[in-house]
């Protein structure tokens, strides 16, 4: 039993290699795009800590989007 | 009504359904693979093969309604003006290109042992392509035009004449005498596929569209940084 599930009857090659391709570029996409997003985050980050402690809590106080993407660099680190 | 998908607006909810998604995928891409792989019975004539199905299918159709929500937003913005939809549009392209492609690539493996070739000059199977160079272009030209509102602009303009394509693949198999077969599911009409092979197809596409939200998510956020950074100073 355990054999045929392996090689569905003739099948295995075809069926297993559908599954794991598309398994395998569904897992690098996720990889590239999760990695993609924090280098923006942190390079966000970055680009906050480069203001001066003023100018930074402006921003902060003015852009929701700004302290939430810092609490999430934040978090991830 | 479009202020509702304002960045600045949604930005915190982003987060909260890409932890919501990662928590509950695991478990539904394990039952979705149990029910393709092991409890869904061999088709009387396709065999074992049919598995490839669970795959192919549903990457085929997130891939035709991934380039149709993109023409869509295209006539929109072409319409109201509004910048968000380009980047809903942009984060879409390369999660409906990598399933067109898997749509390809399973199809193809599929038919070594069913037609006895991988590959046939088809109706269905070229306009398929066809809808891949669209998606190349439609990327393309926001990465080679550097000023964004032409980038936008032709880009909207490759997607509504893409638009095109998309009833030519759905209808290919009735217009023309083709190797590939009519579909089996039917929004409008009888569905000609056992619940057996219903359910697993179903799980499968579940899984594959939550798949698409986490990485349109985790790509439009990626962009909402992007030109906020890019507007700091404005802030």
């Amino acid at each position: 039993m355990m054999q045929n599930f392996f090689t569905m009857n003739g099948y295995g090659l075809f069926v297993w290699l559908s599954f794991s391709i598309t398994i395998l570029t569904c897992a690098v996409v996720y990889y590239k795009t999760y990695k993609t997003l924090k280098k923006h985050e942190k390079d966000f980050a970055n680009e906050l800590n480069k203001l001066s402690a003023q100018q930074r809590k402006l921003v902060l106080d003015k852009s929701k989007v700004a302290s939430q993407v810092l609490a999430s660099y934040n978090k991830s680190i | 009504m479009f202020d509702l998908i304002n960045p600045s607006r949604i930005f915190h909810w982003i987060e909260k359904i890409i932890n919501f998604i990662n928590s509950i995928f695991f478990i539904l891409l394990i039952i979705g693979l149990t029910f393709a792989l092991i409890l869904s019975p061999p088709d009387y004539l396709q065999g074992d093969s049919v598995r490839i199905m669970y795959v192919h299918v549903p990457a085929a159709w997130i891939g035709l309604a991934s380039f149709s929500s993109i023409a869509l937003l295209s006539i929109l913005n072409f319409i109201f003006r509004i910048k968000n939809l380009n980047l809903i549009s942009k984060s879409i392209a390369p999660i409906g290109l990598m399933f067109t492609c898997l749509a390809i690539i399973t199809g193809s493996l599929w038919g070594q042992p069913t037609w006895g070739t991988w590959w046939a000059w088809d109706a269905r199977i070229t306009s398929m392509v066809v809808l891949v160079l669209f998606y190349i272009l439609f990327i393309l030209t926001h990465k080679l035009i550097i000023q964004e509102d032409r980038a936008n602009k032709i880009s909207s303009i490759v997607a509504i004449f893409g638009f095109i394509n998309i009833p030519v693949i759905k209808y290919s198999v009735d217009w023309w005498n083709t190797l590939h077969q009519p579909a089996s599911i039917k929004l409008v009409g009888t569905t000609t596929i056992h619940t057996s092979m219903l359910t697993p197809l179903m799980l499968m596409l579940l899984v594959l569209l939550l798949y698409c939200a986490l990485i349109f998510l985790m790509k439009y956020k990626t962009e909402i940084i992007r030109i906020k950074k890019k507007n700091i100073k404005r802030i």
